[in-house]
């Protein structure tokens, strides 16, 4: 992970919170039969401030919840930071029916009898993990009750008809929420509070160039700048409510400059990738304008990419 | 409230106009199509970028200076070629493909040149047309056309430079009427007659812009302080319903939906205090045969009514579109937390003690419940339209509305009935547009205005039609589409007094406040969507406490009904 702590130093992410990652990595190294869940990022968050705020709050052992619109990264910088401190994750999606048995285990049968099945919120607890909560306001407030627990000074998990367990040290939970979205509502009081509340800002368009850049090193920087703005554009679009956020997918921008690297023209690539996230027509056509004042439609692999 | 509603073209073309300034918070006072109603995407983003640069406000006072001036369009035209160029150079290096968008806006020039009749080649200014084409011809390569030098100057005088501020533009613009047109803004000037007036590509002030208004059925201009009101003409008629108003209402409204002795049980629940003497008619809508003519021209006004209704839907089908789609985006967003998860059997979950024997016995698993992926909503909506004759002046857009709720809530699979309600004769009828187990949503379009609103006693029918089995287990929400102003030639019922309250005004009110008071002692969650004069506004207040929503215009109205829901199921939750 040497390169992630690099990367923090080329940022200009305080030496005082990366010397505190390290400390706190020797004195809890990774268990070898979890390294696997360890992640190793494949996009880096960019972001200064964030990265400070998000470090000293885990340091101080507490857990952190990440709210912001769509594609702000904030699933990047939770896996970011699980590989940082190099901890096992464990990702939970949370949907509607998520229920406080999925979370935290569940009775089955092994054949002989009832036996408890962990959930990964036990086994996050467990085995000392970064458990990621991801669209934790997805779920119904009942099914987050079982968390509160776990979440504030008590740092225990209590599994009724089971024993009670206590959080290693280590663990951390990192929750996601998207507000103002379609499918998300207001997390309820007693859950924020248990959280550090990190307001996720926009990618800035420096960074999201220097996020083009390290992706696709061969870009021709026009043309990056280009799409950097035009992803801006888009944002601008969606937060004023003329286009819906299915468009507004920074792996979608990502993934059109990909297909462009495989030989496709501008044009299709971003359709595939941006404007054919719309399933509606007419905001198609909106989308297509904006791209349409940025990037020309026939562009190929030679324009985008300098020899 | 829908007060003008734009096309998509006009859509499009204000989208582009607010990319191009990178602000969305105004309103574009100018508009670009070509002649054939296309949005003109160049010109478009040239006005977002005059905005984005300059100042649109700025530019629009200026325009507003030769207002009244007959060469006004050509003005705009000519100044407008000026700030194109102007605006082209000062973003040039911030979007490279600026200069390809302007060369085929160029080709476009003389591909719409091509396609014009000659009619409207006759109409076009000659002056402003020599300087288009010295400037596209400019701009895609091909050869200029002979000009004058009078005309050269102007082409010189019009390439306004990128290096110049906003007020370097206004004094270019004012130079340029001057020396041209001998036109100073303070009133000296007009020496020469203007060219053609119509224009070539259509650059348009607000004023002139082509809204879509609507302006049929009673006004359409929705309420204002002249609205249509209901007011009691004194000591007239009341003698109580006779034979003769409830043939004429069966006749109107068709057969009721309960049977006789139903309705008499209803009747004998609800008009009762204030509403004694009433009567209800529940109906499912069309008419029967009938002699009475008044009957007659009564159906004949739905009828057209409803081809209104429909036209208008049609006329404004992307809107409602749009709507459906935020709306039932944000309702299925609320009510997801009220799916109910049918149990089913599993090899994990919550352990049923009466199965467990079969664990050891049988060695069977299958002894837990879990939640199924099969869920059925707990909630189910009425939607209560207010269709008396108070509302003649906005009777498409109510329907519209009411049409774009009940869509939003059946693609949510939220099961919605609509009604409307109104005062007749003494009758209070009820007439279901929708039913609970119509996935159609058409009917809502049968909404027609007309006749009085005895608000208490239609919400409290509306509260006692529950027998449906859909209803079973579920919480009941009513949204009632008012403009809260109850008003009944039917006067409110006092015992023991000889003397006569009209329904109307305060004790109107307080009956209305009372019946939804009572409506949700009874578990149900009532909240309203207002639509009336501000002067009104304190009766919504007291009817319906917090629980409303004011919707001015359309666009309101996805936004202000998930609000209202959520407020109203929020006083439901019990978790």
């Amino acid at each position: 992970m040497e390169k992630l702590f690099t990367f923090l130093e080329s940022e200009g992410v305080d030496a005082v919170l990366l010397d505190g990652v390290r400390d706190f990595r020797g004195r809890y190294p990774a268990p070898p039969e979890l390294a696997d869940r360890i992640p190793d990022p494949e996009y880096l968050f960019y972001g200064k401030k964030t990265w400070e705020l998000a470090l000293a709050a885990l340091l101080a052992g507490k857990n952190l919840l990440l709210a912001g619109p769509k594609a702000t990264g904030k699933n990047v910088l939770s896996e970011n930071l699980a590989a940082l401190f190099g901890r096992p994750m464990w990702n939970v999606s949370f949907h509607i029916n998520t229920d406080a048995a999925y979370l935290v285990g569940t009775d089955t049968y092994d054949g002989h009898a009832v036996t408890f099945r962990p959930g990964p919120i036990w086994l996050c607890a467990a085995k000392g993990g970064f458990g990621v909560l991801d669209e934790i306001n997805m779920a119904k407030n009942e099914a987050l009750a079982v968390l509160h627990a776990a979440l504030d000074f008590r740092r225990s998990l209590d599994v009724p008809g089971y024993d009670r367990i206590d959080l290693r040290p280590e663990t951390r939970f990192i929750a996601t929420m998207n507000y103002g979205y379609a499918g998300t509502r207001d997390l309820n009081e007693a859950l924020t509070s248990r959280f550090a509340v990190l307001d996720m800002p926009v990618i800035s368009e420096e960074n999201l160039q220097k996020l083009i850049s390290r992706r696709y090193g061969g870009i021709n920087v026009r043309i990056r700048d280009q799409l950097a703005r035009l992803y801006g554009e888009l944002e601008r679009k969606a937060e004023s409510a003329e286009i819906s956020d299915s468009a507004l997918d920074l792996r979608g921008l990502l993934d059109a400059i990909a297909l462009m690297e495989q030989g496709l023209s501008s044009g299709d690539a971003l359709r595939m990738c941006v404007v054919n996230k719309s399933f509606d027509a007419y905001e198609r056509g909106l989308i297509h304008d904006v791209i349409a004042a940025r990037i020309p439609e026939d562009l190929k692999k030679s324009d985008v990419f300098d020899a | 409230m829908i007060k003008k509603q734009y096309s998509g073209s006009a859509r499009r073309a204000r989208n582009i106009i607010w990319n191009a300034a990178g602000r969305y918070d105004f309103e574009p006072p100018f508009l670009a199509f070509f002649p054939n109603g296309t949005g003109d995407n160049y010109f478009n983003m040239v006005i977002g970028l005059a905005e984005k640069w300059l100042g649109l406000s700025r530019i629009w006072d200026f325009f507003a200076l030769y207002e009244g001036d007959r060469r006004a369009d050509e003005f705009d035209e000519f100044l407008w070629l000026g700030l194109e160029n102007c605006v082209y150079e000062k973003e040039l290096a911030e979007r490279p493909i600026l200069a390809q968008l302007r060369r085929e806006r160029a080709e476009d020039f003389y591909r719409t040149q091509g396609m014009l009749s000659r009619q409207q080649m006759e109409l076009q200014s000659m002056p402003v047309y020599t300087q288009q084409e010295a400037r596209w011809a400019e701009v895609s390569g091909r050869r200029a056309p002979p000009l004058s030098p009078r005309e050269r100057r102007m082409a010189d005088a019009l390439r306004f430079s990128g290096t110049l501020d906003a007020d370097g533009v206004l004094n270019a613009m004012a130079a340029f009427l001057r020396d041209f047109f001998r036109f100073t803004p303070d009133g000296g000037q007009h020496t020469r007659p203007g060219g053609g007036a119509l224009a070539r590509f259509l650059l348009r002030h607000e004023h002139r812009r082509r809204d879509q208004l609507i302006v049929r059925t009673g006004t359409g201009e929705g309420d204002h302080p002249r609205a249509v009101s209901l007011r009691h003409t004194g000591l007239g008629r009341h003698v109580g319903p006779t034979e003769e108003d409830a043939a004429y209402i069966r006749a109107v409204f068709g057969r009721s939906l309960l049977t006789d002795g139903e309705l008499r049980i209803l009747e004998s629940e609800l008009c009762v205090g204030a509403d004694e003497g009433c009567r209800l008619w529940i109906a499912a809508g069309g008419a029967e045969a009938s002699a009475d003519g008044a009957a007659a021209d009564a159906c004949r006004s739905a009828a057209l009514q409803k081809a209104r209704n429909e036209a208008f839907l049609h006329e404004h089908a992307a809107m409602v579109r749009g709507s459906v789609r935020q709306l039932s985006t944000r309702v299925d967003t609320i009510f997801s937390s009220y799916l109910r998860h049918l149990p089913e059997p599993g090899r994990a979950g919550r352990i049923r003690p009466e199965a467990a024997y079969r664990l050891p016995v049988l060695g069977d698993a299958r002894v837990f419940l879990r939640d199924g992926e099969e869920t059925e909503p707990e909630i189910c909506v009425d939607l209560l339209l207010d269709a008396s004759q108070s509302r003649m002046n906005s009777q498409e857009i109510l329907a519209s509305e009411a049409y774009i709720i009940a869509k939003s809530l059946e693609k949510a699979r939220i099961p919605v009935r609509v009604c409307a309600f109104r005062s007749l004769r003494s009758h209070t009828v009820l007439e279901v547009l929708k039913p609970w187990d119509d996935g159609g949503c058409e009917g809502v379009l049968r909404y027609f205005a007309g006749g009085w609103n005895r608000d208490a006693l239609a919400i409290a029918a509306v509260g006692r039609l529950d027998g449906d089995a859909i209803l079973r287990g579920k919480q009941r929400i009513l949204l009632v589409l008012t403009d809260a102003n109850p008003n009944d030639s039917t006067p409110l019922a006092a015992a023991g007094t000889l003397l006569r309250r009209e329904y109307e005004g305060a004790a109107a009110v307080r009956a209305a406040e009372n019946t939804v008071r009572a409506l949700r002692g009874g578990g149900m969650r009532v909240g309203a969507v207002f639509h009336g004069n501000t002067s009104h506004l304190e009766n919504a207040h007291q009817i319906y406490g917090h629980a409303y929503v004011r919707i001015r215009k359309a666009s309101q109205l996805a936004q202000g009904v998930s609000d209202l829901l959520l407020m109203l199921l929020r006083e439901t939750r019990t978790d």
